[in-house]
């Protein structure tokens, strides 16, 4: 990896920390004392097989669920008790599952309203039509044409983001975090519901994230997309990490292979 | 009598305006109690000299009670449709009140007009009204519950409600009617409580009725397939439910129970054809404080409504009553919000039901938005030298007035997707703290402006602690509440507002000694304000922050991650329409030098959804076409004045189901296919120039 030094000099703090995180749902012990870093420029890719904890740990990550214990840092800040927003504002940007744009807003407008956290703009300014405010709101459009033409949705510019394809959807979902510029990016299971052709768009757009030095959380189910692009693998089953490593050591372990590719595993397709 | 006095005075403020209907609440509370409970505080009073202070007392007590099971009874039945419906269809269905006065009405034209017997005139009233609301249900109800969001399909009950209000309006006019009771007028005497037959007839019904629907629900196959559908809509089609069949089911109970409750209640009140907003807001309160998920909630709500407002009305003032209700009601929603009994299954909220509402809104093409701006602009500077009839162009000044009203309502309702059902309310404030600045200290007109602006916003930063928290249902019932709330003190601060009668004596907005006293000049003064809050506000909804409240609107949870403050932006889109409504209030106020309760009461809440909604939400302009069509229409066709509440809400629930954008929707969409032909006609012309060239 080619790094400045000035790089390797921050790269001893992880830009997400987590230590220890503990959550049971009743009497079930969903997430039991997990632990890991995400470094930057890096892709960090959490896999396991379907209810492991992925998502839930994403979600103990984000404060979206309240975790039972165990602590969670972002750029050397304990994020205990911060709220969705001031959590997005610090600039740890997550996307959804369930591909989430905003409807009633065209494709443009969904990617715009990624920057938000950068330019919220003052509403005063906005309403005098100051210059100001209209040479911001002209760059940010600029860069969101941009940020289409990169992924390939330009053509559906002014679509309506729900008319869509499913595959455009999530691509889209992913240029409106960029737009935010995150500090760290995570993603829930982009690649849920595309198809081959897409999963390898979806790649590539991962690459070059990376190259942007935009550290990556990624939760994934898709093993050819995970073994593609992810520099670091963290295996979860049953609510507790079972091996780390990277993608050739994950593929030759043979607790995941046991755990999540099953007996009869014919090694990671 | 006061109450005659009132009665007269109110038939000639609605001649003025054409809507009043907040007296007739008012009034009928008054005589609801009277009727119930006769000569209550004048035998306690003259008891009280001979006999011991306490037995009267405790006596006049029970009486009260008695009165209050029996309005109770009545809430409780309407809340309980209120329930049924909601559960399952998930949405809320404001038409019942109107349903029960349809069929009282019917019932006193059958008994009374055509002197059918009872027994006959009854049941045939409560039929018709069925009848009427499965037709109403099946074109409208049920078509809407597949298209729009719960929350507009409150808003499309709404206007069935009005519509309903004002087809009675056309049919049996203003004026109240009162039914003879069943059995005769002579109370029956337990010691020395007397009760007025028909509190057992409403008690009886009211038990019955709860004791079939009861049995239906719970006992029977088809009680099975309404529970299916509340639990979950999408499965019980899965299982062979034909779930818009269960949700016409559902509408058609609750009309029958609204019907049963009018007819049966009918006889202890005064009936006017806008009594049954007065039903269906109180039956919606006693479900909100009951819990709208539960039957026994409703019923209790509904008892627990009764009594409050009796027992306020006896002991503490009848202005007031309406007051009681309502802080309980927002108590309760700030406390317990959804209802003092549990429901043992609470509908799932799906996060993104809003998803089938956001439809795409018309928007024009860059390049005709400054043309067509200049133009209309030229056309509004021009129509004071056109127009020389002063009705017409007074209309004109009170839609440009509305309009303000409706930009903010935009900002708040179109944009950030937050309905509001009581804006009028904060025209009020404004208005009556202008007006009573300028008529009793001078105030000049800027100032008292200010004030009024200031007024609000207090007021609206209290009750942003309510609806902040709350969405779409609640919060429709929160800003109701809020609205009944200020009618209520508009009426009750008889020092400050004037009462019923209103504020008058208001001077006519002035700027340094210049008064613009003529509606020729006052249009100018609200059409140059107009287009300073339009250009503002396009200039903000069109850049981040409009697009904040949009994205808040969309997916509240997707607007955190991306980190837009949901609570900051709400507040701030909610003050600003609050701002607005409060300056429109006090032009009001200056423009007819003169201000009443209904000019800016609940009815004018509901118009202005209705205005904005036939206009086209989300886009600012809209409303003021919406404004001009529905001040204008009952100006220009005098004949059609008696129309004007129908038309509103028929053109209401029309364009939510076959307009969704509006008019001016339909404006920019004609004028881009205008634009587009002319450019084709040019570009034909230029190729066979060159063809003929080339030849």
């Amino acid at each position: 990896m080619a790094m400045t030094d000035a790089r390797v000099e921050n790269s001893n703090e992880p830009v997400l920390g987590v230590r220890h995180l503990a959550k049971s749902f009743g009497g079930l012990k969903a997430i039991n004392d997990i632990s890991f870093d995400v470094a930057p420029d890096s892709v960090t890719a959490m896999i396991g097989p379907n209810g492991a904890g992925k998502t839930t740990v994403f979600n103990l990550v984000t404060n979206i669920l309240a975790k039972d214990a165990g602590q969670v840092r972002f750029l050397g800040r304990d994020l205990a008790g911060m709220s969705a927003v001031k959590i997005a504002s610090l600039g740890l940007i997550r996307t959804f599952q369930a591909a989430r744009v905003f409807p009633g807003m065209t494709a443009i407008e969904n990617v715009v309203v990624g920057a938000h956290r950068l330019a919220p703009g003052s509403g005063a300014s906005q309403m005098l039509w100051l210059s100001a405010a209209r040479s911001e709101e002209r760059r940010i459009f600029r860069r969101a044409e941009e940020m289409l033409e990169l992924v390939g949705l330009a053509s559906f510019r002014d679509a309506h983001a729900t008319e869509l394809p499913m595959g455009a959807q999530k691509l889209l979902e992913v240029v409106r975090a960029l737009m935010a510029q995150p500090r760290l990016l995570c993603l829930d299971e982009p690649a849920a519901g595309l198809n081959d052709t897409e999963t390898g768009e979806l790649a590539n757009l991962l690459r070059a994230i990376r190259a942007l030095g935009i550290p990556v959380l990624l939760v994934e189910h898709n093993m050819s997309l995970v073994m593609n692009v992810a520099d670091h693998v963290v295996v979860i089953d049953s609510g507790a990490i079972i091996a780390r490593g990277t993608p050739p050591e994950i593929q030759r372990d043979s607790r995941v292979i046991e755990a999540y590719l099953g007996r009869e595993g014919h090694g990671a397709s | 009598m006061g109450l005659m006095v009132l009665l007269a005075m109110r038939s000639i403020v609605r001649n003025v305006t054409q809507e009043a209907w907040l007296l007739a609440v008012k009034v009928q509370d008054g005589t609801k109690t009277t009727n119930l409970i006769p000569r209550r505080r004048a035998s306690a009073v003259s008891r009280d000299g001979r006999r011991s202070k306490r037995a009267p007392r405790v006596l006049e007590f029970v009486q009260i009670c008695i009165g209050g099971l029996v309005v109770g009874s009545i809430y409780a039945a309407i809340a309980l449709g209120f329930s049924l419906v909601y559960r399952v269809t998930g949405a809320v269905n404001l038409s019942q009140g109107g349903f029960a006065i349809i069929a009282a009405m019917i019932g006193y034209t059958l008994s009374v007009s055509l002197s059918l017997p009872l027994w006959l005139a009854i049941p045939c009233a409560i039929a018709a009204t069925v009848i009427i609301g499965v037709a109403l249900g099946a074109l409208t109800f049920v078509p809407a519950l597949q298209r729009l969001s719960n929350a507009n399909v409150l808003m499309l009950t709404a206007g069935l409600l009005t519509a309903i209000e004002g087809l009675s309006l056309v049919v049996w006019g203003s004026q109240p009617y009162a039914m003879p009771p069943f059995s005769g007028e002579t109370p029956l005497a337990f010691g020395a409580i007397r009760v007025p037959t028909q509190a057992f007839w409403v008690l009886g019904s009211v038990a019955l009725c709860i004791a079939v629907l009861w049995f239906l629900v719970t006992r029977t196959k088809l009680g099975r397939g309404l529970r299916a559908c509340a639990e979950n809509p999408a499965a019980a089609s899965l299982m062979g439910i034909n779930v818009p069949r269960m949700t016409l089911l559902s509408f058609a109970l609750a009309t029958l129970i609204a019907a049963i409750s009018g007819v049966i209640v009918a006889p202890t009140t005064s009936l006017q054809f806008d009594t049954g907003r007065l039903f269906t807001i109180s039956g919606f309160v006693a479900a909100a404080i009951g819990g709208i998920m539960s039957f026994p909630g409703a019923v209790i709500g509904g008892l627990f409504l009764g009594l409050a407002t009796q027992l306020a009305t006896a002991y503490i003032s009848s202005l007031f009553s309406n007051a009681i209700a309502l802080l309980i009601l927002l108590a309760v929603l700030i406390f317990r919000p959804s209802g003092l009994v549990q429901a043992s299954v609470t509908r799932r909220q799906d996060t993104r039901d809003e998803v089938k509402a956001v439809g795409h809104v018309a928007r024009l093409p860059a390049s005709l938005v400054t043309p067509l701006g200049a133009f209309a602009l030229v056309i509004a500077v021009l129509v004071p030298f056109v127009v020389t009839d002063n009705g017409i162009l007074s209309g004109l000044v009170i839609a440009l007035i509305l309009f303000m009203t409706l930009m903010g309502l935009d900002v708040l309702m179109g944009y950030a997707g937050q309905v509001s059902l009581g804006q009028a309310g904060f025209m009020a404030i404004g208005g009556y703290t202008s007006g009573y600045l300028a008529v009793n200290y001078g105030l000049s007109s800027l100032l008292s402006i200010l004030a009024g602006i200031g007024m609000s916003l207090s007021c609206a930063l209290v009750l942003s602690v309510v609806t902040l928290r709350l969405r779409g249902l609640y919060l429709a019932l929160a800003t109701l509440a809020f609205g009944l709330l200020v009618d209520s003190c508009a009426v009750g601060f008889l020092d400050i507002t004037g009462g019923p009668s209103g504020l008058v004596g208001i001077p006519s907005f002035s700027i340094a000694g210049f008064e613009f006293a003529t509606p020729h000049a006052m249009y100018f003064v609200v059409l140059a304000l107009d287009v300073i809050i339009l250009v503002g506000l396009a200039g903000a909804m069109r850049s981040g922050f409009g697009r904040a409240l949009k994205a808040i609107r969309s997916d509240q949870m997707a607007a955190a991650a991306l980190g837009i403050n949901i609570v900051r932006y709400k507040l701030a889109a909610f003050l600003i329409s609050v701002t607005l409504a409060s300056i429109a209030g006090s032009m009001y106020a200056f423009f007819f030098n003169f201000l009443s309760p209904e000019m800016v009461g609940t009815g004018r809440s509901l118009e202005l959804v209705a205005m904005l909604i036939v206009g086209g939400e989300s886009t600012l302009f809209g409303g003021l076409l919406g404004a001009l069509l529905l001040t204008l229409l009952p100006t220009v066709f005098q004949p059609l004045a008696t129309y004007k509440t129908f038309a509103a809400g028929a053109l209401l629930v029309a364009s939510f189901l076959y307009l969704p954008q509006g008019l001016y929707g339909a404006v920019v969409q004609a004028s881009i296919r205008l634009a587009r032909s002319s450019r084709e006609t040019a570009s034909t012309k230029n190729s066979s120039e060159t063809q003929a060239r080339a030849l």
